[in-house]
């Protein structure tokens, strides 16, 4: 800086007192409702060490130094040439729905690989044949119980779309293992190397504590759970991804906004800590680490920065608490989504205003150096899943955010701005600050054994319900603007989404049929001395479990055989009560 | 301090779905609202709801569901009600609930539904007028 910091903050104040102050008397306002920046707000900024340039050290200007993606045809997700792009997060029913989604997709020219969701069953290691979970079977995504489910879903994906040649994502976290397992299964039986599949697991358990809820063992062996999944994934699936972290989840669970970065920074801190305990170096394998949309909510400017303390903070605490070596190792890897609105900020109330709201998410996308996303589609709080009209109508904001508006020209065009540098600083030290607490405090799994982050962030979701509920925090169309002289816009779904309502009614029965015939035709024999083995090689903290569940997978043990088997050895999670 | 008179609540969450930020407000809301409020957390059947309810002698019974397996579960929960004789507890849900399911919800017995955005205040004010209790 070359401006006299002294000089600068002299002219302020005397500015605040000749210009501004007769200016808020005027309007018999004693604070200003505007704020204004000069370089006396980001004393000591230094270019190189601060922000750097776009794909170098420290990454607070961006992640990598292009954005590749191009918008693509309906149905399609963006991507440039070589860019290898799983599909929108889907899955439906049973897995013939789910094979015959794709299948249709395929014929509207997707190209990419599944981005699987499951049912909550799934996700919790239950089989869709139990009482427990009836009403779940199905619901949220596609139910797999063994890996018959596995060899139908993948039917579609054959020839120039074989596994090796598409990426599959999977939302799975806590049994992640097994059902990866299952993926692996299918791999070895198609003849295909575990090295050249591609892929990304979510398997990011401790999130699940604090934010989203399908959890299955106690922390600590779910860690270890993780633990071999790094251990097993750097060694034979070069591929592939290790882990996805959650992103927007502990957001949306109503934590703020230092606590998401400094909680989701712990969680990934704890996973690196795994690794390096199993013997790996650093650098061999946190570059496999992947964030899924950091953030959310509608504060424009405080989410890009946000993004930009985020990327700087994991890069700084990779080099300087972990010694990483690799410029890769230290990127905060997101998929094309960056700052975004929150899924919890969209609304019911005239649920077309959620089109506004995605597209101010998607500007800060943008600027923070994502694709101009806009997510979600607009009736995502309505239930039922989006409808083409609202899917579509998202895209063509990107489109038109990438086209017309050139919102990518630039990379991180707000570099350098007093007051959004000055954010980043604040944001990044608030989150470190809380990050050390945690580390004090023996980290983020002792956190989460002693409740302290499930409580803080319940804490966090109340007090904005009371901000909302005193208006002290508005939201236009549910606390404010809503008087008679509103209009309640709703919004027409004409084009339904086009799975059949038939088939979501029934998938629950199709699935425990498809199960009893598994369950009847495999070798029970060999089920029944497989769970056996895992049950011992279980009880050894040492050893990995993945090549054992893949065994399982392959002789068609069920998801929630495996899961009972180390639910009898490593227990089940109880949650944290709530006061 | 438990007040004798407090009407009381079970905030619970049938099913699997993790989604609890809105069942965790609603019960801190409305305990601070003076009443006395118990929460299931998550992962609970109807049966186990029931029982809770069965146990702690509530007025009401608020359902949260986010994950579209609430016309099954709420109705599970009303009827399990109606079996223990405890028909006359008040049952009223939220969470993500299509309008098109609202009118069937109610057939089975789930008073009323209450859609995101919808304050602690107003939940506490329906409460307090369908609940007969002395002041």
């Amino acid at each position: 800086m070359t401006e006299n910091i002294e000089e600068i903050k002299r002219r302020k104040q005397e500015w605040e007192k000749k210009v501004l102050k007769p200016a808020l008397d005027r309007f018999f306002m004693k604070q200003s409702p505007n704020k204004y920046y000069s370089p006396a707000d980001i004393e000591g900024f230094n270019y190189l060490k601060d922000v750097g340039l776009p794909g170098g050290y420290p990454f607070t200007a961006g992640t990598y130094p292009v954005v590749p993606y191009v918008p693509a045809q309906r149905g399609g997700l963006p991507k440039g040439s070589g860019l290898v792009r799983a599909a929108v997060y889907s899955g439906y029913g049973t897995a013939e729905d789910t094979r015959d989604y794709y299948k249709m997709l395929q014929q509207n020219g997707q190209r990419g690989g599944p981005n699987l969701a499951f049912d909550l069953p799934t996700q919790c290691g239950y089989d869709s044949d139990n009482p427990y979970v009836r009403g779940d079977v199905g619901k949220t995504g596609v139910a797999v119980d063994t890996l018959r489910d596995f060899e139908v879903i993948y039917e579609p994906f054959t020839g120039e779309l074989e596994l090796d040649k598409i990426a599959s994502n999977f939302t799975i976290n806590a049994p992640a293992n097994m059902v990866l397992a299952m993926y692996f299964a299918l791999a070895e039986k198609r003849g295909l190397a575990l090295d050249k599949l591609r892929g990304t697991p979510q398997n990011d358990i401790l999130k699940e504590y604090i934010a989203r809820g399908t959890y299955i063992f106690p922390p600590r062996p779910a860690m270890r759970m993780v633990r071999d999944s790094i251990v097993f994934l750097t060694k034979y699936c070069a591929s592939m991804n290790i882990n996805q972290l959650g992103g927007y989840h502990i957001r949306g669970a109503g934590a703020t906004r230092e606590q998401d970065l400094a909680y989701s920074m712990a969680n990934m801190v704890a996973y690196v800590e795994e690794g390096l305990k199993a013997g790996l170096d650093v650098d061999d394998f946190t570059q496999k680490f992947t964030v899924n949309a950091f953030g959310g909510s509608m504060e424009f400017f405080k989410e890009i920065a946000f993004q930009r303390a985020a990327r700087r903070l994991w890069a700084r605490t990779l080099k300087e608490r972990f010694g990483a070596k690799k410029e890769r190792s230290m990127l905060l890897r997101q998929a094309g989504l960056y700052a975004n609105m929150g899924n919890e900020n969209c609304t019911t109330q005239r649920p077309l205003n959620n089109l506004v709201r995605s597209t101010v998410g998607g500007i800060a996308s943008a600027l923070s150096g994502g694709m101009p996303l806009l997510y979600p589609p607009y009736d995502e709080p309505l239930g039922l899943g989006w409808s083409l009209e609202a899917s579509q109508l998202a895209q063509d904001g990107f489109r038109i955010l990438q086209y017309e508006s050139k919102l990518t020209e630039v990379m991180d065009p707000l570099a350098g701005s007093y007051y959004v540098e000055s954010l980043t600083s604040e944001i990044e030290d608030a989150a470190r600050l809380e990050l050390d607490k945690i580390t004090e405090m023996g980290g983020a799994v002792a956190c989460v054994e002693n409740g302290y982050m499930q409580r803080a962030i319940a804490k966090s979701a109340y007090e904005r319900q009371k901000r909302i509920e005193s208006g002290e925090d508005l939201i236009v169309g549910v606390n404010c603007f809503v008087g008679e002289g509103e209009l309640e816009v709703l919004p027409t779904r004409l084009v339904p989404h086009p799975y059949d309502p038939v088939k979501r009614e029934n998938a629950e029965e199709r699935q425990i049929k498809n199960l009893s015939k598994i369950k009847q035709s495999r070798d029970n024999t060999i089920v029944s001395r497989l769970l056996g083995e895992l049950k011992t090689k279980a009880k050894d903290e040492n050893e990995n479990l993945f090549p054992h569940l893949i065994e399982c997978a392959k002789a068609y043990v069920t998801l929630q055989e495996m899961c009972d088997v180390l639910r009898e050895v490593f227990g089940e999670y109880q949650p944290i009560g709530l006061w | 301090m438990s007040d004798k008179n407090a009407i009381r609540v079970l905030i619970a969450k049938p099913g699997l779905d993790g989604h609890d930020r809105g069942a965790k407000i609603i019960a801190l809301g409305l305990r601070d609202a003076g009443m006395e409020v118990i929460y299931t957390g998550l992962r609970q059947t109807p049966e186990k709801i029931v029982q809770a309810a069965l146990q702690e002698d509530v007025d009401v019974v608020g359902l949260s569901c986010l994950s579209g397996a609430h016309k099954y579960l709420f109705k599970r929960v009303a009827e399990l009600l109606r079996e223990k004789d405890m028909g006359d507890v008040l049952v009223i849900g939220g969470g993500i609930i299509p309008d098109e399911d609202i009118p069937y919800l109610k057939e089975q017995g789930i008073d009323r539904i209450f859609k995101q955005g919808t304050m602690i205040k107003e939940i506490a004010d329906y409460i307090r007028q369908k609940v007969d209790r002395p002041a």
